[in-house]
This record gives structure tokens, C-alpha cells and sequence, in this order.
């Protein structure tokens, strides 16, 4: 295809959005920007490209690949942010580095990946997230899980899952075995594809005695309530690191008086990125979508990579997955009533007016934009969509309602 | 929450569907009625509130990806080629074949050269791994004449027992996957129909492992 005839198209994995659409986003977008302020949260924005090396230490070195780079002016190396966690982390200890800990901090905005050779991926996606930074108690595990299921509430969505694991678990039960290496890495590769196959037929290869297999291949399979915990317990050998367990039911509890853990699953074959998060992890799922509505956990060595060592803890939200799921479900908000102004030769002066006190006053109105008889300004009017049509001329205002609901007096 | 009780499973049309539907009725599901020689492509067991999807078996990842359907059985040779991100939950052990590299009888070892076959991505993730030049040519069937007619070097295909290429000449020289029916699931549905995909995992595994002892 030459140039000429990529005019009119974009590339794959980004996205026009259309009127409908784009504003509902924002609307959304703004909507889970005031939960994340309510709850003490104080937004930052960082640029859309900046030095590379900035994310050498980033989640997205488990999608290494994936990072857009280019060469500046000056040959340096930039990247396209993959995500706002290292951006975030940069600003805590440059500007901020001087703040009282933990410190609070949200964004939105989007992230671009390369999703070469897979179908349907974005290239370019919105996120909104919230990064508290300096804090390393269970209780921080617990605000950032409450402060996701309080976002995905104030989006009217109730049919969702948070599933929450740590990935001490899975290296406590590796380490406990002996599974090292290239074996371990495997292993954690297939727990995080939720592979049981390939995980299976690796437990077999590697001839682990029979009590190491029986409780590795059961840990994916451990989901549920609280009980889960026990359950896993049982799992581990004396002597182990249990710390993953203690950590977990203490999150669960500081839940319960959130008041939201029924919205959690334990789901103790979670890890993620294993070498990037180093504790609680968690991902939100709806019926359907098989891709997480939003996903965190706790990494408490990637500030390390710029100079301060400080646990730290987040979460991001996705928010065009979360757009789609709206759209699905229908809850899209509807567009606001739009009324049009006409006005023949004479009244343009008093149309104008009106129509901006109503605007003035919150409601939506199209001014024409030039004068019309009033049967012309009547099929003008619908073919913008208008719902109501306010006619000036010289004897003042007349309303025609051209939804066939019936308006209150808008005229005067 | 009592839309989430059912589990819609996209089912793989033609040649792996009566053994599905065997190891379906093992782990007691009657699904008999899915043998009925109909047109219809749905239908619905009440009693064990499971809804089936009657698709072609390169659909599935995609009916199973975008959450139509909540798990689906299909080949690993498709999801390899599909690369979705599907859970893959219980190898079905059904329809057991292999997706190998072949050649003319006698060609000698494929250095580098022309590859047809119906897989593409497979193809190339092997012979990428392998340091071997190479340029693939996407056929949709009769991938066996390829080499006869000096279109292309080597082909991947599925065989299962062979015969196929011993007939036109052909011999198997690499294995690039071994291949059975999978039960996948959506990663959402995964997750929020947890206690309905562990049970169906769970009697499905019986089925299958009963059969394994069997033979």
C-alpha cells in the first residue's frame, strides 16, 4: 500500500473514538479520578515519552519487547511509557523525595505497548492508577484493593471479581522443593498463563518427588474464601516461610471491616511478573471479559532502581476494557437532551441570548447559524438531533418538542 | 448472580466431536441430543445449566477470547497457531496426531528453503528457533502436494498415523508439536465462575483418566 492510500485508515491497535463514546470515557475517566481524590489520592502527570532507561526496572521488563524506543534529535534513547508506574516512582523520589511518607498519587492517561503478531491487542491504552509509596503494612495492601473495588462500585459494576494471591507463595513452595533456575522460572510462567497443561507435563519432566508434584500442581487450583488459606498451610512443608499466608489473612481482615471482602477470591496460583511485584497481587475480572479490568500489587523494589530503597504498592485500571464492559452492559450514560436555537432575519440577537443563558444554566444548545423560516429551521433542527427546537422572531420565542416527550417551558 | 450458574462450552464440528461428546457423557453429561443430525448450533441442558456452541474448530479461541463462550475444547495445534490468552485448563487427550515437518523420502536434512503449510506461525516460531532460512507458504489443504510439485522444500502438517504421507512419498523428519484436544477457559470467566469451571475441570479429569486406565 503506498502512503498516499494510508490517509484514511489507522494503524492497528489504536482506535478513533467517536462521539457516543469519547465522551462517555472521559466522563468515566473523571468519575474515577474523584474516587481516587476522595480518598486522599493528589494526581500527577508525567510526559507520554521520556528517557528509556527510566523503565529498565519496569513490570514491562516481563514484556520486554514491548517498549516503543526511539532516538531523539540528540541519539539519545526515549521510550513511549508502557505504564506509569516508573514515571510515578521517578517523581516520588526527585520532586518529592522530601514529602512525609507514604505519599498518595494517581494518574490517567495512556500507555503504549507493541502488540506485534497478536490479534485484537491495543497498542495504545488507557490507564488510570494510584501508586501509595512509602508504606509497607498490610494495611496499604488493603487500601489499594478497597480503593479498586470502591472505583469499580462508582462505575455501577457489580458483577466482578478481585482475585488476590502473593507471589511468596509460589517461591515459598518452589524454595521448599528445591525447584531453582531455569525450572522455577518456567514453572512461574505457566502459573501466570494459568497453563496447567504445560505445567503439568514440567512437573512430570522434572521427576520431582511425588509430594513436591501433588503440591505444586495443586496450588493453581486453590481458590476461594478464606479457607484457602488453611488449605494452602497444609501444602507447605515445616519449616517453611508461611509469611505469604500471614500477609494475605491479614489483608483479608482489614477488608472485612472495609466491609468488601466478599468481592475477593484468593487465587493462590496469581503470580504476575515474579521478579518485578514482591508481594500481594491482585487482578479484577466481570463475567466475559478475558482480560483484567485492572490489576496491582506490591513492589517494593523497583524505587530501589532509582536510588531509595521504599516499599510501595499500586494498582491501574484499564480503562477502555472498563469502557467496553459499560457498552455491554448498556451503561453507557445516554447523551445529554440538545435543544436548537433558529431565529429568522430579525431575532438573531434575542436567540443568541436565550441560548446562552440555557447554556449558562447547564442544558446543551445548537445557535444556527444562519436565519431560516421556521418550517426549514424545524427539519434543521432534526437532522442535528436536537430534541427541541426554540424559534425566535418577531413575536418572541415558540417551542416545538421534536422528541415527543413533553419539555417544561424553556422560552422564557 | 445466576447468570453466572451457566457455562457456555464451544464444542469443535467434524472429526472430534463424536469422541467429545464420549468423554462429555463419561464424566456424566448426557449430551446425546448434540448427536442429533440437526442444523442447529446451540443448545442448552438445563438440567446441568450448560449451554453448547457448535463452531469450526479454528472459531473457538475466538468465541472462547471475546467471552461468548465461557470455555471451549479445541486442538493445541489451533491454539498454537491462534495465540490467544486463554487459560489452558485439562489436556482431553482426544484426538491424538502430531504436527510434524516432512519431506520427500530421501531429500536429505532441510537446510533452508520454501515451507508450505496451513500453520503459519507454528512454522515460523520453529524453524525461527532453529536458525533456519526459510519462507513459509500458506496453503488451506493438500499440503502433501507442495513437495510433489516443487512448490515448496518441506511441509507442517498434522498426521496421525502417517499414512497420508507414506502415500505420496513423503516421510517425517521433525516433531514441532504433539497435539490433543484442550479445554480452555476465558480468563474472566475463570475467575468469576470459579466454583462451575473447578467442577467441570473436576469431572472432565475423571473422564479422562479413566479412559487412560482403560487402555
Amino acid at each position: 500500500m503506498n502512503e498516499k492510500a494510508r490517509r484514511l485508515l489507522i494503524p492497528d491497535g489504536v482506535r478513533d473514538l467517536l462521539p457516543g463514546f469519547a465522551g462517555p470515557k472521559r466522563e468515566m475517566e473523571n468519575r474515577i479520578q474523584e474516587v481516587f481524590g476522595r480518598w486522599g489520592y493528589r494526581e500527577v502527570a508525567t510526559p507520554a515519552f521520556e528517557y528509556s532507561a527510566v523503565f529498565d526496572g519496569d513490570a514491562n521488563g516481563e514484556q520486554e519487547g514491548k517498549v516503543y524506543r526511539f532516538l531523539d534529535e540528540r541519539g539519545r534513547t526515549m521510550a513511549l511509557r508502557p505504564d506509569f508506574t516508573s514515571p510515578l516512582a521517578r517523581v516520588a523520589v526527585t520532586h518529592l523525595s522530601n514529602e512525609p511518607k507514604p505519599l498518595r498519587l494517581c494518574y490517567g492517561g495512556n500507555v503504549y505497548r507493541h502488540a506485534s503478531g497478536q490479534q485484537g491487542r491495543q497498542r495504545e491504552m488507557a490507564q488510570a492508577g494510584v501508586e501509595l509509596i512509602g508504606s509497607g503494612c498490610a494495611g496499604s495492601d488493603a487500601e489499594i484493593i478497597a480503593l479498586a473495588v470502591d472505583v469499580l462500585r462508582a462505575l455501577k459494576l457489580d458483577d466482578f471479581t478481585l482475585c488476590l494471591g502473593h507471589v511468596g507463595f509460589l517461591q515459598a513452595v518452589l524454595d521448599a522443593h528445591g525447584v531453582t533456575g531455569i525450572a522455577g522460572e518456567r514453572i512461574n510462567h505457566f502459573f501466570n498463563r494459568k497453563d496447567f497443561v504445560s505445567l503439568k507435563e514440567l512437573s512430570s519432566e522434572l521427576q520431582l518427588p511425588a509430594f513436591s508434584r501433588e503440591s505444586i500442581l495443586r496450588l493453581p487450583t486453590l481458590r476461594g474464601g478464606r479457607e484457602v488459606l488453611a488449605e494452602a498451610d497444609v501444602l507447605l512443608p515445616p519449616g517453611t516461610d508461611r509469611g505469604s499466608l500471614a500477609t494475605l489473612d491479614e489483608i483479608w481482615q482489614v477488608l472485612e471491616d472495609y466491609g468488601v471482602s466478599r468481592f475477593i477470591t484468593f487465587d493462590l496460583g496469581l503470580v504476575r511478573a515474579l521478579d518485578y511485584y514482591t508481594g500481594m497481587v491482585f487482578e479484577g475480572y466481570t463475567g466475559g471479559l478475558g482480560f483484567p479490568l485492572c490489576g496491582g500489587g506490591r513492589y517494593d523494589r523497583l524505587l530501589g532502581h532509582f536510588g531509595q530503597n521504599s516499599p510501595a504498592v499500586g494498582f491501574a485500571i484499564n480503562t477502555d476494557h472498563l469502557l467496553l464492559v459499560q457498552q455491554r452492559l448498556k451503561k453507557l450514560p445516554p447523551s445529554p437532551a440538545l435543544l436548537f436555537a433558529a431565529y429568522n432575519e430579525k431575532a438573531r440577537a434575542e436567540a443568541i441570548a436565550r441560548a446562552q443563558e440555557l447554556r449558562d444554566s447547564g442544558l446543551a444548545v445548537i445557535i444556527d447559524t444562519k436565519a431560516r423560516a421556521s418550517g426549514e429551521a424545524r427539519d434543521e433542527a432534526g437532522q442535528r438531533g436536537a430534541s427541541l427546537l426554540l424559534y425566535f422572531d418577531e413575536s418572541g420565542c415558540s417551542q416545538t418538542d421534536l422528541a415527543g416527550e413533553a419539555s417544561s417551558d424553556v422560552c422564557q | 448472580m445466576s447468570a453466572n450458574d451457566w457455562l457456555t462450552i464451544a464444542l469443535a464440528k467434524g472429526r472430534i466431536l463424536p469422541p467429545t461428546l464420549e468423554l462429555l457423557e463419561r464424566a456424566g453429561i448426557g449430551c446425546g441430543r448434540l448427536r442429533e443430525k440437526t442444523r442447529k448450533l446451540v443448545f442448552s441442558l438445563d438440567e446441568v445449566k450448560l449451554r453448547f456452541i457448535m463452531a469450526k474448530p479454528a472459531d473457538i479461541p475466538t468465541y472462547v477470547e471475546y467471552g461468548t463462550a465461557d470455555l471451549g475444547i479445541v486442538g493445541k495445534d489451533i491454539l498454537l497457531e491462534e495465540e490467544r490468552e486463554l487459560y489452558e485448563l485439562l489436556d482431553l487427550k482426544l484426538g491424538y496426531c502430531r504436527l510434524v515437518v516432512a519431506q520427500k523420502i530421501g531429500s536429505g536434512p532441510f537446510a533452508g528453503g520454501y515451507v508450505a503449510t496451513k500453520y503459519p506461525r507454528s512454522t515460523e516460531r520453529h524453524f525461527q528457533q532453529r536458525g533456519k532460512q526459510f519462507e513459509v507458504i500458506k496453503l488451506h489443504g493438500s499440503i502433501e502436494l507442495a513437495p510433489l510439485l516443487n512448490l515448496a522444500d518441506v511441509i507442517v502438517d498434522l498426521v496421525s498415523t502417517g499414512r497420508t504421507l507414506k502415500d505420496n512419498n513423503l516421510e517425517e523428519v521433525e516433531t514441532v508439536a504433539h497435539v490433543t484436544s484442550r479445554l480452555v477457559a476465558n480468563p474472566g470467566s475463570y475467575q468469576v465462575k470459579g466454583a462451575r469451571v473447578a467442577w467441570l475441570v473436576g469431572v472432565l479429569e475423571k473422564a479422562v483418566d479413566s479412559e487412560v486406565t482403560l487402555c
